[in-house]
């Protein structure tokens, strides 16, 4: 792990040619109770912004920890790493307290850049809910995340982009929206993404890219071991859902099948107020379905 | 005549090399190319796409998947030249598997390994080279993929073709068949099509340029309203199309 987390920023590194500003870690590391099948916050480290006050239990279990950042978004030049690891059988819920900010850039700083590692132990459950990402005017993100599975492990993982401070007239002014998603499965790649938005150097309202949408989001659930039939019914019945959330003008959604151990809902959306309920929907449907037990929506501490 | 405008000539086997490239990247290649719109289907069904958009919708598309594509092209393209040591089985899967993952919608994925599946095949029956018996057996063995732009550039590098050449000639005929794919779909006549296929070269070729800049790892690809279309193209009613 903290070699893949060591290249994964050198490769960020490669990419930044110019000062930074900020070099954060938050790692969590995360353990099962076996007596009272509780999982707990067995230690982190946390350097500022990052922040974890502390780990919440919930009813049926699963540690909720909220994940801050202090500086109220992410600063032009920052540079920072998140380390998650959850050991066998744990059940952990990660939230946001708000959306994330990505402020504008710094001349003559790097870009933004944040990298994430994950790895999920055999039979542990991750259900990693954020708000929001709003990239306003002038920023240049660059993340990079990788997830490692294990056997019998499983994931509810979703991102939501927004084209940025919508209230303000602000729709599609940063710089860059560079974003690397790697998820592996007992060693085996599943899933893999390269989304870059560059809005001032190609046209995003292209219907190549975005068409006249203005969010999009990505939701990833799996579930490692399960059956390929099982999937495909899995996958029916998500569309079932998905279906009466389309209304092609203002909302899509889509899903579809991995290449193993999991589904891929894509949605794009005229405006942002649909997207999170959504998500949840197929959450909830997706969670009673693959893991026979409801969806414990994050409370937030704000 | 200046320099540049002066005829180049090419020897017999560069002419042949040219013959064979032009035979391999054409549309009419019986491996099935023509029965996949890759979820455009979906995106005429729903009005999203008009005759009128598709000139930027195919710049677009070929910024996107055609630089995924030429890239992983460029990568298999090499692998054929180590023909003589032991081929690099373990690149070959690699490369096949990170463009499966890389591909979100299941019928444009299964849509990619078909094609490139009977690509492999049917070169295969023209020609006997060992890295194309290796690549077949390793991807079979391992229970992998074979995407059709990884077993063009494999071909290719096999049979010794210009790499910068195979790249464009891969690009063209997947526009040609993305803009086949719109003729049965879209009130489009032949001539416009050739219209907008003439018009699409040099953004073709700015393309094939671009990709020799980066890898598989580095090279993007955002196509999330085409993406929507290929994951809802099972539910369409009617489809012409397998994908």
């Amino acid at each position: 792990m903290a070699a893949t987390a060591r290249e994964a920023l050198q490769d960020i590194a490669s990419e930044i040619s110019a000062p930074s500003r900020a070099r954060a870690m938050l790692r969590l590391n995360f353990s099962r109770d076996s007596g009272s099948d509780r999982t707990f916050l067995a230690d982190s480290f946390q350097e500022a912004p990052l922040k974890v006050v502390r780990a919440f239990s919930m009813e049926d279990g699963t540690a909720l920890a909220h994940l801050h950042n202090v500086s109220g978004g992410l600063l032009g030049g920052d540079c920072l790493t998140m380390q998650v690891n959850l050991a066998s059988g744990t059940k952990v819920q990660l939230t946001t307290t708000g959306a994330t900010r990505i402020y504008r850039n710094r001349e003559g700083f790097s870009a933004t850049t944040q990298c994430n590692e994950v790895s999920v132990g055999e039979g542990a459950l991750l259900e990693y809910l954020p708000d929001a990402t709003i990239p306003f005017a002038g920023a240049r993100y660059l993340q990079r995340t990788s997830i490692e599975l294990a056997a019998g492990s499983g994931m509810f993982w979703w991102e939501i982009l927004a084209p940025g401070r919508e209230a303000r007239g602000e729709l599609f002014e940063y710089e860059e929206f560079a974003v690397r998603t790697r998820v592996s499965a007992i060693g085996r790649r599943i899933s893999a993404e390269n989304f870059c938005l560059r809005p001032k150097q190609e046209n995003v309202s292209s219907l190549a890219r975005l068409g006249h949408y203005r969010y999009a989001a990505t939701f990833h659930i799996c579930r490692v071991g399960l059956e390929a039939s099982a999937w495909r019914c899995a996958e029916d019945r998500i569309r079932e859902l998905t279906a009466g959330m389309t209304r092609r003008d203002e909302i899509l959604w889509g899903v579809s099948l991995l290449v193993a151990h999991g589904l891929v809902v894509r949605c794009l959306a005229c405006n942002g107020r649909e997207v999170l309920p959504g998500l949840q929907a197929i959450w909830r449907s997706a969670k009673r379905h693959l893991y026979d037990r409801e969806a414990i929506p994050p409370r937030k501490v704000n | 005549m200046k320099p540049e405008q002066e005829l180049v000539t090419l020897t017999p086997s560069e002419e042949l090399a040219h013959l064979r490239l032009l035979h391999l990247a054409d549309s009419a290649l019986p491996i099935g190319s023509l029965a996949h719109s890759f979820g455009l289907e979906t995106l005429v069904s729903a009005e999203l796409l008009r005759v009128s958009d598709l000139p930027e919708f195919l710049h677009g598309h070929l910024q996107e998947a055609g630089m995924l594509e030429a890239v992983a092209c460029r990568e298999a393209f090499h692998l054929a030249l180590a023909d003589g040591e032991a081929f690099p089985a373990a690149r070959w899967i690699e490369i096949n598997d990170c463009l499966s993952a890389l591909k979100p919608a299941r019928e444009s994925r299964a849509a990619s390994a078909t094609l490139g599946r009977n690509f492999l095949q049917a070169a295969m029956g023209l020609e006997d080279f060992r890295a194309l018996r290796n690549a077949r057996e390793a991807s079979l063995e391992a229970g992998g993929q074979i995407h059709q732009s990884a077993a063009f550039g494999l071909v290719s590098g096999a049979l010794a073709f210009d790499e910068t050449r195979a790249v464009l000639a891969y690009l063209h005929q997947m526009s040609a068949c993305l803009i086949s794919a719109c003729q049965r779909l879209m009130p489009l006549g032949q001539n416009e099509t050739t219209r907008i296929l003439w018009k699409l070269k040099p953004a073709i070729v700015e393309v094939a340029a671009g990709s020799a800049s980066f890898t598989l790892e580095t090279v993007s690809c955002t196509m999330p309203l085409l993406d929507w279309g290929a994951m809802e193209h099972p539910a369409l009613a009617t489809r012409l199309f397998i994908s």
